[in-house]
């Protein structure tokens, strides 16, 4: 006979979790139309950023439908719940392995559980919303042969809970003598540097992985001053923003995911740059399965088509950097060797080392000069376009 | 050597599993509350985790081991969904036969097989294993399944 005996914390009315709305919009039904906005967020201090969507180029008489559905407002944060378990020591990873395929987001066992004098562990799973509890549990117990329910005890979590746990790991990093990646909340420990300031948020790029550092160290060495950069893949921003300290003139980041350009533009004004000269663009994500026809901008019509131009104007820049991953490199190769004048430098990271043959098949008929930094087990590859290539 | 091993050994604080599609980590759930928890580098992971499983299809739900360090360091490991998830996405069905042997569930060819053995092959703990003998393994499966093997589907 089944006995199932739980109780809950901290509700004090039966559940009936908020609709979790993912935090970042979906792009990828638009795949095959490009539109880019601008994003200015208002209120630089507001945590999570809430950026204010505004069409760029306010003169077209007919916004494109996607800009509008774009404008909905930002979801509020999403609560999660957590449910601690008592189980037998010998079936927890059964028991772990039942509860991710009955609905449990993810299964935790922690070291410190064990119940003393007894062969009993804690472990604890998350559900998200919509997730009927206990007929998960129940199910996960009765596939693996369990003739009772265990008990459990169910807690609501906060998103804000987790997020700010991953934002305070974030800590100054030495990027190179003379160069400081520091968060917005600690005091630069050299003042005399160089300090790039972040708050980042939830987007990649904070100085402390190798493939920030190698793309930081690539740019440090090959600007002078002048350069026009396109940074794709901006995450919070931190290649353009060191691109234009190091001297660059103008800067251009463009990524697939809000919060990036969200990030990205409260760390431009952390670090006093405007958008004369750091422009943050919002596109669509290529589908791995589009082929050459299908690049973002040769589908589009009508007065987006000037917008994408803007962006990606064949031959506008002199610096290229793109630290993404394997396939987006491969797939955007003939939009990123586009994007850059004859001779100009062209970077390539978010790889493993594993990886640098692929990136060199696809781009050394591009590029001449090639070279492959590393860092662990990451890979940075670079190069300069070679002068007399055409590609339509 | 096995001593020193031990010994610099680091406290494990926890055990995380959860199921992430290649490619598409992402600093929300998931991933997000169960790394969280532990302090663990949410990006990094991130990075990390689509940097490595970008050898497989976009989407494919992966199941990830992630052992949590009470330094807040932490080390997983990645395996491809099972064979029998591989066989009803191929053959288009949720279950199984229930009465595999007797019931034909579904049909699939050899070509079917073996490129699901060319996916299993990345896993870490199949890399000793040949395609053939794998391909023999899914060919098991798939009969105690109910899903018949064909040469050639016409």
């Amino acid at each position: 006979m089944m006995t199932a005996w739980h109780f809950l914390k901290h509700l004090n009315c039966t559940p009936t979790l908020q609709l979790l709305r993912s935090s970042s919009f979906s792009l990828n039904r638009y795949s095959s139309s490009l539109f880019f906005l601008s994003i200015h967020t208002t209120a630089p201090d507001q945590w999570p950023p809430r950026p204010q969507f505004k069409n760029s180029h306010a003169n077209s008489s007919t916004p494109s439908l996607a800009v509008q559905s774009m404008a909905s407002p930002v979801p509020a944060p999403a609560n999660y719940v957590s449910v601690l378990l008592r189980c037998n020591k010998d079936i927890s990873d059964m028991l772990a392995e039942a509860l991710l395929s009955f609905g449990a987001s993810s299964v935790t066992m922690n070291e410190d559980d064990v119940c003393p004098g007894t062969d009993e562990i804690c472990v604890s799973s998350i559900f998200l919303e919509g997730e009927d509890i206990n007929t998960s549990i129940s199910h996960a117990a009765d596939s693996i042969g369990l003739k009772e329910i265990p008990r459990y005890e169910v807690k609501i979590l906060e998103e804000n809970d987790w997020m700010k746990g991953a934002q305070e790991l974030f800590h100054p990093v030495e990027v190179t003598e003379g160069l400081w990646v520091v968060p917005k909340w600690i005091t630069p420990p050299d003042s005399q540097a160089m300090n790039i300031v972040l708050n980042p948020g939830l987007a990649f790029g904070t100085g402390d992985h190798p493939t920030t550092k190698l793309c930081l160290l690539l740019l440090h060495d090959c600007i002078k001053g002048g350069e026009h950069i396109l940074d794709y893949g901006t995450g919070t921003g931190i290649l353009a923003i060191a691109a234009l300290k190091f001297g660059a003139s103008f800067a251009v980041g463009v990524d697939i995911d809000s919060q990036a350009i969200a990030s990205a533009s409260q760390n431009a004004t952390l670090n006093n740059i405007g958008p004369d000269k750091l422009q943050l663009h919002l596109i669509a994500s290529q589908t791995l399965s589009s082929s050459r026809d299908d690049w973002p901008f040769s589908v589009v019509e009508g007065e987006n088509a000037s917008e994408m131009e803007t962006v990606t104007h064949k031959d506008k820049y002199d610096v290229v950097v793109a630290n993404i991953l394997l396939n987006p490199l491969l797939n955007l190769a003939d939009q990123i060797i586009f994007s850059a004048k004859p001779g100009a430098m062209i970077g390539l990271s978010g790889i493993l080392s594993e990886q640098v043959e692929n990136v060199l098949q696809k781009y050394s008929p591009f590029l001449e000069g090639i070279e492959v930094s590393k860092m662990d087990d990451w890979a940075c590859v670079s190069g300069r376009k070679r002068m007399n290539i055409d590609i339509c | 050597m096995a001593a020193k091993e031990i010994l610099t050994r680091r406290p494990v604080a926890a055990t995380i599993k959860l199921t992430v599609p290649a490619g598409g980590a992402r600093p929300a759930p998931p991933v997000g509350p169960a790394l969280g928890q532990y302090r663990l580098n949410l990006m990094a992971f991130c990075k990390d985790f689509n940097a490595r499983t970008q050898k497989y299809k976009p989407e494919t739900p992966m199941a990830v081991s992630i052992t949590a360090f009470k330094d807040n360091t932490f080390e997983f490991t990645v395996k491809s969904p099972s064979v029998t998830w591989y066989l009803k996405k191929a053959a288009g069905i949720e279950s199984g036969s229930g009465r595999p042997g007797h019931v034909t569930a579904s049909t699939l060819s050899l070509k079917h097989v073996y490129e699901i053995a060319k996916v299993k092959q990345n896993d870490h703990y199949l890399q000793n294993m040949s395609l053939e003998a794998i391909t023999k393994s899914i060919i098991g499966t798939a009969n105690s399944m109910g899903i018949q093997i064909v040469r050639n589907l016409d």
